[in-house]
């Protein structure tokens, strides 16, 4: 056996350590609070070191070898009828990139939870131990997730993560605000559990769908080219839609709802609640990218049809995914720039970006969903955490508007900020949000402009306005966090928490800086080559030429682009410098952009008012149903019949009783007579406690059973004789 | 008649081997100081320990030894290993459970009616078949009764002996008059006879032979004795009786009716279905207002029997599998959840579902593993339990026992309100004595660890154990 025999089977146990963790802290550890985080990231370590083994053999510069041959192993697990439930894990180049940046953030950021959820270890929560035995779980299910060879494992992990995540975000459940319109922890969990639970809905139905067409779920098997030829000619219910379309649009509903996709957004924002090491985690990193992850994986089943070469058509999952995508990353983008809590402006531009992956997607461009997935969970968690550190050492403060000049307070969280902040506005060529957007605009620039797809336009357009605006909130909020002088005394008695927290961030910010250059294009001037673009010969190889039908990737450099890719960044940035940073803010001064905006600030503000549409036109609605359902259906009708079934009951047995009294009481009185000694000498009729009624009735049945089956057919006629059949 | 040689001895080493072991332990009995006399529990479980493994080590072979006397195929090596594994873990709980008074004679009893059982799980002759029976019989009345300074525990084991003696004097009729049909005890040849003879004779014996089998695994009408017995005995032995001895019962049922009656293959089922159904929900229905756990368990093995019997009338592979897995998962829960039974009335001397108020706060890890013990016996996933139904019900669906099935389920929920009645008391109820922790002895800690983790297990890896077996079964079949 060798090391590469071995290597499916470490993959298979990735998600047990911590999971083994899980039980092991909530169940017997959690009175200690040390000995708790020491078993989480003892778990996570470990499964962080056989996940990086595992990348690290299967990396090549060329993915094609492992993508034909991916690590794969699979159990049958449930025998039912012929065929059995199977079980198995898979690691193809995509699954290994993914394994690989999960396993270092998750890594990351349960060490920074040590500082966090104890302040540096001077005030450790009441439900420490607690905390940890949930992102033990929560990194199960992720790393499980990302393992999984089929749709139903996927799901199953994908679940776990939901409760993780309900669990997580109403961790602090005492909490109370007094203004009874801010949503407190409680609530926030109940809301990002039930909005998401639609989306799952959804894509259950999508997996159901694929299984009862195919017969499978496996991803290998799922993902042929024979299976999906099946697919993309079978009608579905609805006419006009193939099966592969219906099932790709179900599935992309699970999706909206876990990535935080318009309409099913809502949630995020309000998940902030939750303690910051599990915003980072949950709702940057991790769990909202297994969302577009999933998409990612199912890509070939979504653009089946897609022909690039045969007029450009695109599938109606793919124009669903750029739509939405294009609006949700737009919309998401302008309500960043007027939101005042630092981990609220970016749960905006998370959704934000998770809406650029899905958009790339929708357009067909692959690699660069995937490149801007892994590059966006390294900057987006380094960001969060660094909004975690800024929180802690200003005295839990999260107004932006009550911060300011912690540069020369927390120089190191200030500096890991802001590389994190560039990376995500995407400065030029030193960091990897760079190359990771560069790539979607470019590709979509392509497509739009070169191989005339008209969505693709907007997509474009859409997309560069939204990065301008990403650029202008980051710098607006490193401006209002960092410089000018302190707006509150909190902010003005900050300081660095403790090692646990800062090395997490240096740690992520060296990727957020550096992970970019596996994926430089080819054609890029001096800095791109021929292996240049790693990351895209690695994960652009997981699906075979034969199923996927990719946007060529641009051969020659689009000047256009490219000079707009270098320009929009800095221009975003120096427009939150011009506001923000030049003449810095004094305390109780309002935002210079409520004037500036005018009527429109109020609508970003809030939030376009999304959740008070959905309050009038689902919640209240659903209340007021619910309502009706309990006075007319269930107290009225339901329990009207019940009730009538028993007066009509007692009615009959007072007829019985009557019936009893007159005709058979005076045969079988004597009969009950004897029953009733037999239930005086023991609690219960038969079980009288006397061997030898219990004997007796043995030998009764005995006979009887004797008799029925030897003159059974004797007694049956005699009886049809008597009554003269 | 084959002719006899030595190396059929080996086919019954491990049955030897326990004889071996029962001596060794009397006469370990002899030197051992009377306060010491808990360590031959430990001499016990090492040596089926043993035993267990020799057995699974052994190949089965498919040939019948002694002249005919017993066949020690896959099926029958499946029952052992339960059998031995009960003894184990019966063994362990045993030497914790104080009011037993321990000495060699009780382990060495256990060895005894472990060793009839294995006889019973191979024996393919009607004289070996009753020997085999009354061996592992005799030795249960015995420990039913080892407490015999207790009222309820003489009393159990008297009413155990009686309905006992008079089940084994029922079947006794039944078998005289097989042997007086065919001329000969072997099933082989007693079945071939049987195809020719007359159905109600036929009939009358296998429904006298029925009351034999009927009274081990405690179905319906033949079940009364049980929850007398159960309550009464001492706790260990409550929980090898309604394990080991029940699966005995299904061993012996199973091979009977595919080796002995094939003769009635159409006229059983029906009886086997009606059976079941009565036995399910009576066993159910019963267990629903017992306040004494032991009595409460009693109710519910009855129950369990009756799924069992699913398993058994829909035959096959599937069948026949179905029940062997169940009976392992069953052995393994049932003996875990009377270990918590017998730890608790060794602490607080009672058996009443109230006492167990609390017990989450008084001893977690004892409330942990009750819960999981009675969830995998209400079949909630993913414990065996769980899977071990879907098996028996997909087996009996399988075979067209629709009805049967359908009853069985709606069961099952009537179960879980008992079960999740002492999960309730235990984790929510408050009690005053909050603060009394339970002690855990370790080799009771041990039967719960192995409990809890093969319940698990069991559920979670169950097509690897599952395909084991159907390998073993096929034996039969092909």
């Amino acid at each position: 056996m060798t090391v590469h025999d071995l290597l499916p089977i470490l993959t298979a146990l990735i998600p047990l350590p911590t999971f083994i963790a899980f039980a092991l802290i909530i169940l017997f550890f959690n009175k200690w609070k040390r000995v708790s985080h020491s078993i989480a990231i003892g778990a996570m370590l470990l499964a962080f070191l056989m996940a990086q083994v595992v990348f690290w053999s299967v990396i090549a510069p060329d993915g094609h070898e492992l993508a034909e041959h991916p690590l794969h192993v699979q159990i049958p697990w449930l025998p039912s009828g012929a065929e059995a439930l199977e079980m198995g894990v898979l690691i193809d180049p995509l699954g290994a990139f993914v394994l690989f940046f999960v396993s270092i953030t998750c890594l990351c950021i349960f060490v920074y939870s040590v500082g966090y959820m104890s302040e540096g270890g001077k005030h450790y929560d009441p439900r420490y131990s607690r905390f940890f035995a949930y992102i033990s779980l929560f990194a199960t299910g992720m790393l499980g997730l990302t393992v999984a060879d089929n749709l139903l494992m996927l799901f199953i992990f994908w679940e776990i993560m939901g409760l993780c995540s309900y669990l997580l975000i109403g961790f602090w459940w005492e909490k109370n605000y007094p203004d009874p319109k801010q949503v407190n922890p409680r609530q926030a969990g109940l809301k990002a559990f039930m909005t998401t639970r639609v989306g799952d809905v959804i894509m259950l139905l999508g997996i159901a769908y694929l299984y009862s067409a195919t017969g499978t779920l496996s991803f290998r098997e799922l993902l042929s080219a024979e299976t999906l030829g099946i697919l993309k000619e079978m009608p579905s219910y609805i006419p006009g839609l193939s099966a592969a379309a219906l099932a790709g649009l179900l599935l992309f509903g699970g999706t909206v709802g876990k990535s935080a996709q318009f309409p099913l957004h809502v949630w995020l924002p309000d998940a902030m609640e939750g303690p910051t090491p599990v915003s980072a985690m949950i709702h940057a990193a991790t769990m909202v990218s297994a969302g577009v992850y999933m998409a990612v994986r199912m890509f070939p089943l979504l653009q089946v049809g897609f022909d690039i070469h045969h007029g450009a058509q695109l599938t109606t999952p793919m124009i669903v995914m750029a739509l939405i995508g294009t609006f949700s990353a737009f919309m998401a983008a302008t309500i960043a720039v007027a939101q005042d809590d630092i981990k609220r402006v970016l749960a905006y531009s998370t959704i934000s970006q998770l809406a650029y992956m899905v958009a790339a997607l929708g357009i067909g461009a692959y690699v660069a969903a995937a490149f801007h997935l892994i590059a966006h969970a390294f900057f987006k968690a380094l960001l969060f955490l660094g909004s975690g550190s800024i929180i802690v050492g200003s005295h839990h403060e999260q107004d932006m508007m009550k911060m300011g000049g912690l540069f020369k307070r927390m120089p190191v969280t200030a500096i890991t900020f802001i590389v994190g902040g560039l990376s995500l506005s995407g400065f030029p060529l030193f960091f990897a949000g760079f190359w990771s957007k560069d790539e979607i605009l470019a590709v979509a620039y392509h497509a739009g402009f070169n191989e005339g797809i008209v969505l693709a336009v907007v997509v474009y357009v859409f997309l560069a306005l939204g990065a301008l605006l990403t650029a202008f909130y980051t710098g607006r909020q490193i401006c209002l966090t960092f410089l000018g002088q302190p707006r509150s005394d909190h902010a003005a008695h900050a300081h660095e928490v403790s090692w646990t927290v800062y090395v997490p961030l240096i740690a992520l910010a060296l990727f957020a800086v550096f992970f970019g250059y596996i994926g430089i294009p080819e054609v890029f001037p001096l800095l791109g080559g021929e292996h240049s673009n790693l990351f895209h010969h690695f994960v652009g190889a997981t699906l075979g030429t034969e199923t996927l039908h990719q946007l060529p990737h641009p051969e020659q450099l689009d000047l256009l682009p490219f000079v707009l890719s270098f320009l929009i960044s800095p221009l975003g940035l120096l427009a939150g410098y011009l506001v923000y940073g030049r003449k810095p803010l004094q305390a109780g001064q309002p935002d210079p952009l409520v004037k500036a905006l005018g009527p429109l600030y109020p609508v970003l503000k809030n939030k376009y008012y999304v959740d008070e549409l959905y309050d009038a036109v689902f919640i209240q609605p659903a209340i007021k149903l619910a309502k009706w359902v309990y006075k007319w259906v269930d107290r009225w009708f339901i329990d009207g019949i019940l009730h009538n079934v028993a007066r009509g009951a007692f009615g009959l047995g007072h007829l019985n009783r009557r019936f009893d009294l007159a005709v058979i009481n005076g045969g079988v009185d004597r009969m009950t007579d004897g029953i009733k000694w037999l239930a005086q000498n023991g609690r219960q009729v038969l079980q009288t406690g006397q061997v030898q009624h219990y004997l007796l009735q043995v030998l009764f049945f005995l006979c009887g059973f004797g008799v029925l089956y030897v003159w059974g057919d004797a007694i049956l006629a005699f009886i049809q004789r008597l009554l003269g059949i | 008649m084959g002719t006899f040689d030595t190396s059929q001895l080996l086919a019954i080493l491990p049955q030897i081997l326990l004889v071996v072991l029962a001596l060794i332990v009397l006469a370990a009995d002899l030197g051992t100081p009377r306060g010491k006399k808990r360590s031959l529990g430990i001499v016990t479980a090492v040596g089926l320990l043993i035993v267990l493994i020799v057995t699974l080590a052994w190949p089965e072979t498919t040939e019948p030894v002694f002249g005919g006397a017993l066949r020690v195929d896959g099926v029958g090596k499946a029952f052992q290993a339960i059998f031995l594994l009960s003894g184990l873990l019966v063994a362990l709980i045993s030497m914790d459970f104080r009011p037993l008074r321990q000495d060699g004679a009780y382990y060495a009893m256990l060895l005894f009616s472990v060793l009839g059982m294995s006889l019973m799980a191979a024996a393919e002759d009607l004289v070996m078949l009753y020997v085999a029976i009354e061996i592992a019989g005799i030795s249960a009345y015995v420990l039913v009764g080892y407490m015999r300074e207790d009222a309820l525990s003489a009393e159990a084991g008297v009413k155990y002996l009686l309905f006992g003696a008079f089940s084994s004097t029922v079947m006794v009729y039944g078998l005289s008059l097989l042997y007086g049909i065919a001329g000969g005890t072997g099933y082989g040849r007693v079945a071939a006879v049987l195809l020719q003879t007359p159905f109600q004779l036929a009939m009358v014996a296998f429904l006298l032979v029925l009351v034999g089998f009927g009274f081990k695994v405690a179905m319906v009408p033949m079940h009364f004795w049980g929850p007398d017995t159960y309550q009464g005995a001492p706790t260990p032995i409550t929980a090898f009786i309604s394990v080991a001895s029940k699966a005995a019962g299904f061993a012996v049922l199973a091979r009977a009716l595919h080796f002995l009656f094939p003769a009635l293959n159409n006229d059983w089922p029906a009886l086997l279905v009606a059976i079941s159904m009565v036995t399910i929900t009576l066993g159910n229905l019963l267990a629903v207002p017992q306040r004494n756990i032991k009595r409460m368990l009693a109710y519910s093995s009855i129950a369990q029997a009756g799924y069992v019997l699913i398993g058994i009338t829909a035959g096959g592979v599937a069948g026949i599998t179905a029940v062997i897995f169940y009976l392992l998962v069953y052995a393994v829960t049932n003996i875990g959840a009377f270990s918590i039974v017998s730890m608790v009335a060794s602490h607080i001397d009672s058996d009443d579902i109230q006492d167990y108020a609390a017990l989450s706060r008084r001893s977690p890890a004892l409330a942990l593993a009750m819960m999981v013990a009675l969830l995998s016996l209400a079949g909630v996933p993913p414990s065996g339990g769980f899977v071990g139904k879907l098996f028996l019900f997909a087996a009996g669906i399988k075979a067209g026992l629709v009805p049967l099935v359908v009853v069985a389920v709606l069961n099952v929920i009537v179960a879980l309100y008992y079960y999740l009645n002492v999960v309730k008391v235990m984790y929510t109820v408050r009690s005053e004595h909050e603060e009394d922790a339970i002690a855990v002895p370790a080799p009771s800690r041990l039967v719960l660890v192995l409990s809890v983790t093969g319940v698990l297990l069991l559920g979670i890896l169950a097509a690897p154990c599952y395909n084991v077996m159907s390998n073993w079964v096929t034996g039969w079949f092909s």
